[in-house]
C-alpha cells in the first residue's frame, strides 16, 4: 500500500471526526445543553404551532429592534 | 361524600359541593376560575392539554402591591440593559410545576406588548425575560405571571452563579477539543507503537507524525490556552506554579516533535503533548465544577430589602425610597414590618424582635420615646417613628460596611496542593535543565540530551499531582452535599480539616432560636380551648409556644370580648362575663393574685375568674443533638467556645446542658467578631457557626464560617458551608468528611510523588522511551482516581 493512501485515510477521518466535533461545539456555545430538562421536554412541543410560535418570536425581536433605531430622539 | 371531582384549573380534586360551578366547568376557588377564563380568553387553553394529569397548586391571590418594582432603586438593582438597548432581568418564577407551566409562562409574556424575549429554565425555574421599557414595565410583566397562577420575584444574576456557568462552558468548549484529539490520537499511536516493535516504514512514520501533529495542534493552543494564561501570571507576580510547568513541558515536547518531523528522526511526542494537556485540563475542570454556587438559595434574600418605605408629608402618607429620607422625617411602620433606619417612637407602642442585632429571642417592648434600630422587626406594633440617622449611618448599613471589610480581609489558608506543586514545578525544571547539561557534556550530542531533558519533564508532568486535590475533594463534596452540607468551595475542605477551634452562636445555633414549654403545672382543671382562644389572639412568640404545646385539632375556639394586650406583661380577654388572663407573674399581681416567680425560665400563667389555673415555664432549648454532637466534635481536639448576645444566666444553663465550658456573654456583633480576631492572633483557625445577622461580622472574620439552613440569608451568604438540615450532627459530619477527604489528599499527593521519585531518575538516566511514559502517566492518574473513591468507604448513601 502506498503511504499515501494512510494519509489520505487519515485526513479524511480527522476531518469527518472534526465536523462532529465543531456541531457539538456550536450546540454547546448556543447554550443547548444549558437546560437539560429542556432538551428532554422539547419532543413535547414540536408541532407545527411551535414552530410558528418560534417564527413569530423571531419575528417581533426584529420589529422591535427596528422600532428602537428608527426613533427619533 | 365520594363524590369528589377534580378542579378544571388545578385538578385538584374536591367533593362538589364546595366546588364553583361556572358554565359546566367545576373550580375549587375564585383563584382557578379567574386563572381559568383569562387563559381561555387569552387563547392559551391548550395549556390543559399539555398539563396532562398535572396537578398545580390553587393561585395565591394575596401578592404585595407590584408596583414596588417599578422603583428607580430597584431597576438599579435587578435589572441591566441589553446590548440592543433591551431590558433585562432574571425572575425565579414559583408555582412552576411541569414542562407545561413552562409552555404557559413563555406564551404568555411573549404575547405581552413590548415583550422581546423569554427563556425559562426548565430545571432550576429561572427565567430571563428582556422588554421594551417603553412599551411595557417590569410590574406589568410581574402582574402577568401572577395573574396566570404563579408569582416571580427577581434575583441579581450578575452573581458568581452566572460567571460561574460561563466558565463552565468554556472548559466543555475546551474539554471536547483535548479529547476528541486525544481519541483520534490513541489509534495512531497504536500504529505507531507496533511499528516501534516490529518496524515501520519512514515514509509511514512520517505520515504519522504529521498526523499527530495536526492533532495536537488546537489541544495545546486552543485546549491549554488556560495554562499559558496561568504561566504568564505567574510570571508577572514572579512564581513558578503547575500551570508553569505544564505550559513549559507541552510547549517544549511540541516544539522538539516537530523538528523530529521536520527532520525524520528519532521519535515524535505528541501524544504526550496531547495527553498532558487533557489529563490536566480534566483536573482543573473538576476543580471548576466543585466550586458550585449556592447562589440558588441565597437569591432568596433580595425579597428582603427594605428598599421603600411610608412616610407621612403634609398629612399624607407617601411612599419614599430610603435613600431619600431625611434626618427628621416621619415614618409608618406596621406590624411585621423591618425598621430601614435607625430612629426614636413617636407614636405608638409594641414589641419587636432585635434578634438580628443582639441574637435574643425576647421580644422588646419599644414605646414613645425609645429608639428603634434597623433591621429589626416589628412583632405586633404599628407605630411611627421619626428617623435620626439617614439611610447610609443607620446600624444596618454600618454592619454592612464592616461586613465587606471583614470579607476583604478574610484570611486564606494556601491549599497543600498548591503548596506542593509550586516547589515540585521549580525542582522539575531545575532537573530538566541539569539533565540536559550533564548529558550534553557526557555525551556532546544535542539531540539525545535534549531528549532525555524532554522526558524528564515529560515524566513528571504532574498529571497525577492535578487530579490529586481535585478529585478527592470533589468526592468528599458530593458525599456532604448528600448530607445536606453544602461547602461553597472545594479548598475550604481543606481548610476545615485543619481548624483547631469551633466558635458556636448560642441563639439559634446550639438553641432552636423559639422559646419552648419545659414544665407544664395546672392548678385546677381547666378547659384547654379557653386558653387558646386567648392565645391565638397574641403574635408574642411566647404566646405562640404556649399555644403550640396545647394545641390539638379537637379544639373549638370561644368568642371572646375585650381582648386586650398588656405590652410586655400578657393579655386579658373576657369570656361569660369573667375576666381571662395570661401573661407573666406581673400581670398576675396586677389582678390581684400573689405569685412568686423564682423560676430561671421565662413564665407564662393563666388565669379565669380570679383563680389560677396553670403555669407555664419556657426555655429556649438547645437542639435535641447539640451535646452529643458537642462531646464528639471535641474529641476531634476541637476547642469549642460559645458566643452569645444572650445575658450570663441563660449563656450558661445552654452551656452547662450542651457540655461546653468556655463561652462569652453580651457581646455586640462587633464583639464577636474582635473575639475571633483575637483567636485568630493566636495562630487559631477557626470555624465559627452561626445563623443571625448579629454573627455575621464574627463569621466573616472566621476562617470557615457555617451557617445553619434557616439562619438568616445574608448569614448564609457570607459563610463557606451551609447546613441545610440545621442539625448539629451535619455540623460533626462535616468536620470528618472535610477530615477524610484531607486525608485522601494527602494520600494522592503521596503517591504521585513516590511515583515521580521512582521515575524521575530513571528518565534522567535516560531509560524511558515514550511508551512507557505514557502508560505510566495515565497508571497514575488512574491510582489517584481510585484511592480517591476510598472516601466514599463508610458513607453509605
Amino acid at each position: 500500500m502506498d503511504s499515501w493512501v494512510i494519509g489520505m485515510m487519515l485526513g479524511v477521518s480527522v476531518f469527518l471526526g472534526s465536523i462532529a466535533l465543531v456541531a457539538l461545539m456550536w450546540a454547546i456555545k448556543k447554550g443547548q445543553f444549558d437546560d437539560k430538562e429542556k432538551f428532554l421536554h422539547g419532543a413535547l412541543f414540536d408541532d407545527e404551532s411551535e414552530l410558528n410560535d418560534a417564527y413569530q418570536r423571531e419575528e417581533k425581536r426584529k420589529q422591535s429592534v427596528k422600532k428602537k433605531e428608527y426613533r427619533p430622539e | 361524600m365520594s363524590d369528589k371531582i377534580a378542579c378544571d384549573h388545578c385538578h385538584l380534586e374536591f367533593s362538589k359541593d364546595v366546588m364553583i360551578e361556572d358554565d359546566g366547568h367545576y373550580f375549587c376557588c375564585n383563584g382557578c376560575q379567574g386563572v381559568f377564563h383569562l387563559l381561555s380568553d387569552e387563547g392559551l387553553d391548550k395549556f390543559y392539554d399539555k398539563l396532562g394529569d398535572n396537578k398545580l397548586a390553587p393561585p395565591s391571590s394575596q401578592f404585595e402591591d407590584a408596583s414596588n418594582f417599578d422603583a428607580p432603586a430597584f431597576y438599579e438593582r435587578f435589572v441591566s440593559n441589553s446590548d440592543d438597548g433591551f431590558c433585562e432581568v432574571s425572575l425565579i418564577i414559583e408555582g412552576i410545576h411541569c414542562a407545561a407551566c413552562v409552555w404557559l409562562n413563555e406564551k404568555a409574556l411573549i404575547n405581552m406588548d413590548g415583550v422581546v424575549g423569554t427563556n425559562i429554565n426548565y430545571t432550576n425555574n429561572k427565567a430571563k425575560i428582556v422588554w421594551e421599557d417603553n412599551s411595557v414595565k417590569l410590574s406589568q410583566i410581574i402582574e402577568m405571571i401572577r395573574a396566570i397562577g404563579y408569582d416571580a420575584y427577581p434575583y441579581d444574576a450578575s452573581l458568581q452563579e452566572e460567571k460561574a456557568n460561563k466558565e463552565r462552558k468554556e472548559y466543555y468548549l475546551r474539554m471536547a477539543v483535548a479529547i476528541f484529539a486525544t481519541m483520534n490520537m490513541m489509534t495512531i499511536m497504536v500504529a505507531q507503537y507496533a511499528g516501534y516493535f516490529s518496524g515501520i516504514s519512514a515514509s509511514i512514520k512520517h505520515i504519522l507524525n504529521v498526523g499527530e501533529w495536526v492533532l495536537s495542534t488546537p489541544v495545546l493552543f486552543y485546549s491549554g490556552w488556560p495554562f499559558f494564561k496561568g504561566m504568564y501570571y505567574g510570571i508577572k507576580t514572579k512564581t513558578i506554579n503547575m500551570d508553569t510547568l505544564v505550559a513549559t513541558g507541552a510547549l517544549l515536547t511540541y516544539i522538539y516533535s516537530i523538528y523530529i518531523t521536520l527532520t525524520h528522526s528519532g521519535e515524535a511526542y505528541f501524544d504526550s503533548v496531547t495527553m498532558i494537556i487533557t489529563f490536566v485540563l480534566v483536573g482543573k475542570f473538576l476543580e471548576i465544577l466543585s466550586k458550585k454556587s449556592i447562589a440558588d438559595t441565597l437569591d432568596i434574600m433580595s425579597q428582603h430589602l427594605v428598599s421603600d418605605v411610608k412616610v407621612i408629608e403634609n398629612g399624607q402618607i407617601v411612599t419614599k425610597n430610603v435613600n431619600d429620607i431625611v434626618v427628621g422625617e416621619t415614618i409608618l411602620l406596621s406590624s411585621g414590618e423591618r425598621i430601614a433606619l435607625d430612629g426614636e417612637v413617636s407614636e405608638g407602642s409594641g414589641n419587636f424582635d432585635e434578634s438580628s442585632l443582639t441574637g435574643e429571642s425576647e421580644p422588646i417592648y419599644k414605646a414613645e420615646g425609645n429608639t428603634v434600630i434597623s433591621g429589626t422587626v416589628s412583632i405586633d406594633a404599628d407605630i411611627k417613628y421619626k428617623a435620626t440617622k439617614d439611610y447610609a449611618h443607620s446600624t444596618m448599613s454600618n454592619i454592612v460596611s464592616l461586613l465587606e471589610n471583614a470579607m476583604n480581609n478574610k484570611p486564606k489558608i494556601q491549599q497543600l496542593a498548591n503548596k506542593l506543586s509550586e516547589y515540585f514545578s521549580t525542582a522539575i525544571l531545575l532537573f530538566a535543565a541539569l539533565t540536559f547539561l550533564g548529558w550534553y557534556f557526557y555525551s556532546y550530542n544535542f539531540e539525545h540530551s535534549f531528549m532525555i531533558a524532554i522526558s524528564v519533564i515529560v515524566i513528571a508532568c504532574p498529571c497525577a499531582l492535578a487530579l490529586a486535590t481535585p478529585v478527592a475533594t470533589l468526592v468528599g463534596l458530593s458525599i456532604a452535599s448528600k448530607r445536606g452540607i453544602l461547602f461553597k468551595e472545594a479548598a475550604q475542605l481543606e481548610t476545615m480539616a485543619q481548624a483547631d477551634t469551633l466558635v458556636l452562636d448560642k441563639t439559634g445555633t446550639i438553641t432552636l432560636g423559639k422559646p419552648e414549654v419545659v414544665i407544664v403545672k395546672e392548678f385546677q382543671k381547666f378547659d384547654t380551648a379557653l386558653l387558646y382562644s386567648l392565645l391565638s389572639n397574641s403574635k408574642h412568640p411566647i404566646a405562640k409556644a404556649v399555644a403550640l404545646s396545647i394545641y390539638d385539632a379537637s379544639l373549638s375556639c370561644y368568642e371572646l370580648d375585650a381582648f386586650n394586650n398588656i405590652a410586655s406583661q400578657g393579655m386579658t380577654a373576657m369570656y361569660n362575663g369573667k375576666m381571662l388572663a395570661g401573661g407573666n407573674a406581673k400581670l398576675m399581681r396586677t389582678i390581684g393574685l400573689d405569685i412568686e416567680s423564682s423560676s430561671e425560665h421565662s413564665e407564662f400563667y393563666f388565669s379565669y375568674a380570679g383563680r389560677l389555673l396553670a403555669k407555664y415555664e419556657l426555655f429556649d432549648m438547645p437542639r435535641e443533638d447539640a451535646k452529643e454532637a458537642i462531646k464528639k466534635i471535641n474529641k476531634m481536639g476541637i476547642d469549642i467556645i460559645m458566643l452569645t448576645g444572650d445575658h450570663a444566666k441563660s449563656a450558661q444553663k445552654v452551656a452547662s446542658l450542651v457540655g461546653i465550658n468556655m463561652y462569652e456573654f453580651e457581646l455586640t456583633p462587633e464583639e464577636k467578631a474582635t473575639y475571633v480576631e483575637k483567636l485568630h492572633k493566636e495562630g487559631k483557625t477557626i470555624v465559627m457557626a452561626g445563623d443571625g445577622i448579629n454573627d455575621i461580622l464574627a463569621l466573616a472574620s472566621s476562617d470557615i464560617a457555617i451557617a445553619m439552613g434557616n439562619g438568616s440569608d445574608i448569614a448564609i451568604e457570607v459563610s463557606d458551608v451551609v447546613l441545610l438540615n440545621d442539625t448539629f450532627s451535619s455540623l460533626y459530619d462535616s468536620f470528618t468528611i472535610a477530615k477524610r477527604t484531607f486525608r485522601m489528599i494527602k494520600q494522592n499527593l503521596g503517591l504521585s510523588l513516590v511515583y515521580n521519585g521512582i521515575t524521575i531518575p530513571l528518565a534522567m538516566a535516560g531509560y524511558i522511551i515514550p511508551l512507557i511514559a505514557a502508560i505510566s502517566m495515565s497508571i497514575s492518574s488512574l491510582l489517584v482516581v481510585a484511592n480517591s473513591m476510598r472516601i466514599k468507604l463508610g458513607y453509605k448513601d
